[in-house]
């Protein structure tokens, strides 16, 4: 992830919807924004990544990211403000990266939800350990990052949102399964679970959560196909 | 049923379900055979033998893992499978469920650091043939060069070593009984294992291509280092068709002939002049050219034989004495000594019978000048098949030699099926010292 990149969502705290907003460049200002947000983010996720997500303050983000700790507060609330962000973007990445790919859009939804938990994977892939705090973090119920959490149901709506897309393009409803309908929140705790997994993958390259990936996928869509699988 | 499964449970789940369906088909038979005769009997036995082993065989590729091998190997040894089994298990080779496109690209780029579109002038997301353990795709290198890109399935080692644990439970009993020793259960992981090592496969190819020059109807695929690296093998695309688009092509009997002692003569050329086999001789690891070469294709399964049964083979093969001679006998004790085993009398037996009902037919110490065997014979694989069971699950038996074994079984396949008439001793007694 480098700073200059043309960001490919507007600078926007609220979660943006990701549709059509590429089109627009954004000015100068606005990339300067977007280049000191990235900053801070990059920071924060390195001292996450080192420090431990408690360990960590946003004075010492703001001092990694070469700027005065007020300046930190202008972007973001707290430190579980960043770490939001930082899922927000992961998000949008990962549903970029199935909805935008040529090659995806006639394969099958195995593979397209492969794909898409793939690229998030692939994205978190660098702040390993963070994940692993934030996971425990979101457990609390007060927490901003845990499922209670306002921005955190939105951002998991939008997700999954995408994931019952992707089904209904696939299967019609009328061939699916009676409880299909239940499908994108046992994704939801499948994804998690797959988190769980990679988290404490120890094969090599983590090899083994792609074949966990690949085989529960096989057997999660056959499910939601009317009749036995 | 879905082919793709994995984790010990649903494997012993799924194994447990093919027994429960084998036994299913066997009490079937019980109970008509109340109500049918004598001779319809038999053949219904036969029937259902022969559906049992489709089962089977449909269950193991569905497994598509070690199982399938393992229960290969552990019908040979213990005979716990009839004939019919065998030969339907001996058409297997070991597979990985097919990857999809996203799944082929995670192992390219996490094994060559980049995307195939990046790496190669034009790479076929769609895979031509099913590899062991992974599957192949069609490329063109940036040199222009024509490639098939070997993929592994993710996680497969692991699998591997899942179902050799589940193995090694259930075939406890076979293990007391000492039809089925531990070391020959290692020795079947430590092959597996060594087949998801793509390094290692990568040397094979290219001490084979070294070795196999002087064999100039053999071809030999070039090894692309610079494409190969972790699950991904590269080397240059072989041409040729499988044995079975061959048949379809209806070669005449004399180009059938000229094949299968070409493929004769690759044995040995590697038994006894190299002391290295490339592969199991399954027909699925050749490709048959129209110009009657041949090009090997898997090199992931090399077994080398130990210097003792390469000088063993020299001695006995086309033995001009006779056999229950005690000059041969001295043979036989030299080799196992050599080995640091000892010769029981009840394996020495085992041997001689196998050698006198077999080895004298196929390979004649003196034969005629223009003597071929005819393997289009089934009467004579028929025999062969049953006669190696007894072979292998003879107390003290050489493991050398029951590799050996097998692999004549799967030449002998792969001949029968070619129809093929060799001059079996004449190109033996080539390579003989």
């Amino acid at each position: 992830m480098t700073i200059k990149k043309t960001p490919q969502k507007k600078a926007s705290r609220k979660p943006a919807k990701q549709t059509a907003v590429r089109k627009r460049t954004p000015g100068r200002r606005a990339q300067n924004k977007q280049a000191i947000r990235n900053r801070i983010v990059k920071a924060a996720l390195n001292l996450f990544q080192t420090k431990g997500f408690d360990g960590t303050t946003t004075r010492a983000i703001a001092r990694k990211a070469g700027i005065a700790e007020g300046t930190v507060f202008n972007y973001f609330k707290s430190k579980e403000d960043i770490a939001l962000y930082f899922f927000e973007q992961e998000v949008g990445h990962a549903v970029a990266s199935v909805r935008d790919n040529p090659r995806l859009r006639k394969a099958s939804l195995e593979e397209k939800l492969f794909a898409l938990v793939e690229s998030q994977l692939e994205y978190l892939a660098p702040y390993e350990r963070f994940i692993g705090a934030a996971l425990l973090h979101a457990l609390k119920p007060s927490s901003p990052l845990g499922p209670f959490s306002h921005r955190a149901m939105e951002l998991r709506h939008r997700y999954l949102g995408f994931v019952e897309e992707l089904i209904e393009e696939s299967i019609p409803k009328q061939k699916q399964n009676p409880l299909a309908f239940l499908a994108p929140e046992v994704f939801w705790i499948y994804y998690l679970g797959t988190l769980l997994y990679w988290l404490y993958d120890t094969s090599e390259d983590k090899q083994n959560t792609l074949a966990f990936l690949d085989r529960s996928l096989t057997i999660g869509v056959a499910l939601l196909r009317k009749g036995k699988p | 049923m879905t082919a793709r499964k994995n984790t010990s449970i649903r494997r012993a789940f799924s194994m447990a379900s093919m027994g429960a369906d084998i036994a299913g088909s066997y009490l079937g038979y019980a109970l008509q055979r109340a109500f049918l005769g004598e001779t319809k009997s038999r053949q219904k036995l036969k029937s259902t033998h022969t559906r049992a082993a489709r089962r089977m065989r449909d269950e193991m590729q569905a497994l598509r893992g070690t199982a399938m091998k393992l229960g290969q190997t552990l019908s040979l040894q213990t005979g716990v499978l009839p004939d019919e089994t065998l030969a339907e298990l001996a058409t297997l080779q070991m597979q990985a469920p097919g990857m999809h496109p996203s799944l082929v690209r995670v192992q390219i780029k996490k094994s060559l650091g980049r995307e195939p579109e990046e790496i190669f002038k034009d790479f076929t997301p769609e895979p031509f043939a099913a590899a062991s353990l992974g599957q192949v795709h069609r490329a063109v290198t940036k040199e222009g060069e024509f490639a098939a890109v070997k993929v592994q399935y993710p996680g497969i080692r692991d699998a591997i070593r899942n179902d050799v644990k589940l193995f090694r439970t259930i075939s406890k009993p076979a293990q007391a009984s000492g039809h089925l020793p531990k070391v020959a259960i290692d020795e079947l992981e430590t092959q597996f294992l060594a087949e998801t090592d793509y390094q290692r496969e990568a040397n094979n190819i290219e001490f084979f291509k070294r070795e196999l020059a002087p064999l100039s109807f053999v071809e030999v695929p070039k090894l692309l280092r610079k494409y190969s690296a972790g699950k991904v093998l590269t080397m240059s695309l072989m041409r040729g068709q499988h044995l079975d688009d061959f048949l379809a092509s209806r070669p005449s009997q004399k180009v059938r002939n000229e094949l299968g002692t070409r493929l004769f003569d690759l044995f040995y050329f590697q038994v006894l002049k190299i002391g290295t086999l490339h592969a199991d001789p399954h027909w699925g690891n050749y490709l048959f050219q129209r110009d009657g070469r041949i090009s090997l294709v898997d090199f992931g399964c090399v077994k080398t034989l130990s210097s003792a049964t390469t000088r063993y083979l020299h001695d006995a093969f086309l033995y001009s004495g006779s056999i229950h001679s005690d000059d041969f006998r001295q043979l036989m004790e030299t080799y196992y000594s050599a080995e640091g085993l000892k010769l029981l009398p009840v394996t020495r037996r085992a041997l001689l019978k196998f050698a006198q009902n077999f080895y004298r037919k196929v390979y004649p110490p003196s034969p005629e000048k223009d003597y071929r065997f005819d393997f289009g014979d089934r009467d004579f694989l028929n025999a062969y098949l049953s006669e190696s069971k007894n072979l292998f699950r003879t107390k003290g038996m050489m493991p050398d030699l029951i590799f050996m074994c097998r692999a004549e079984m799967g030449l002998y396949q792969t001949l029968h099926r070619l129809k093929a008439q060799v001059p079996t001793s004449q190109i033996v007694r080539k390579y003989l010292r």
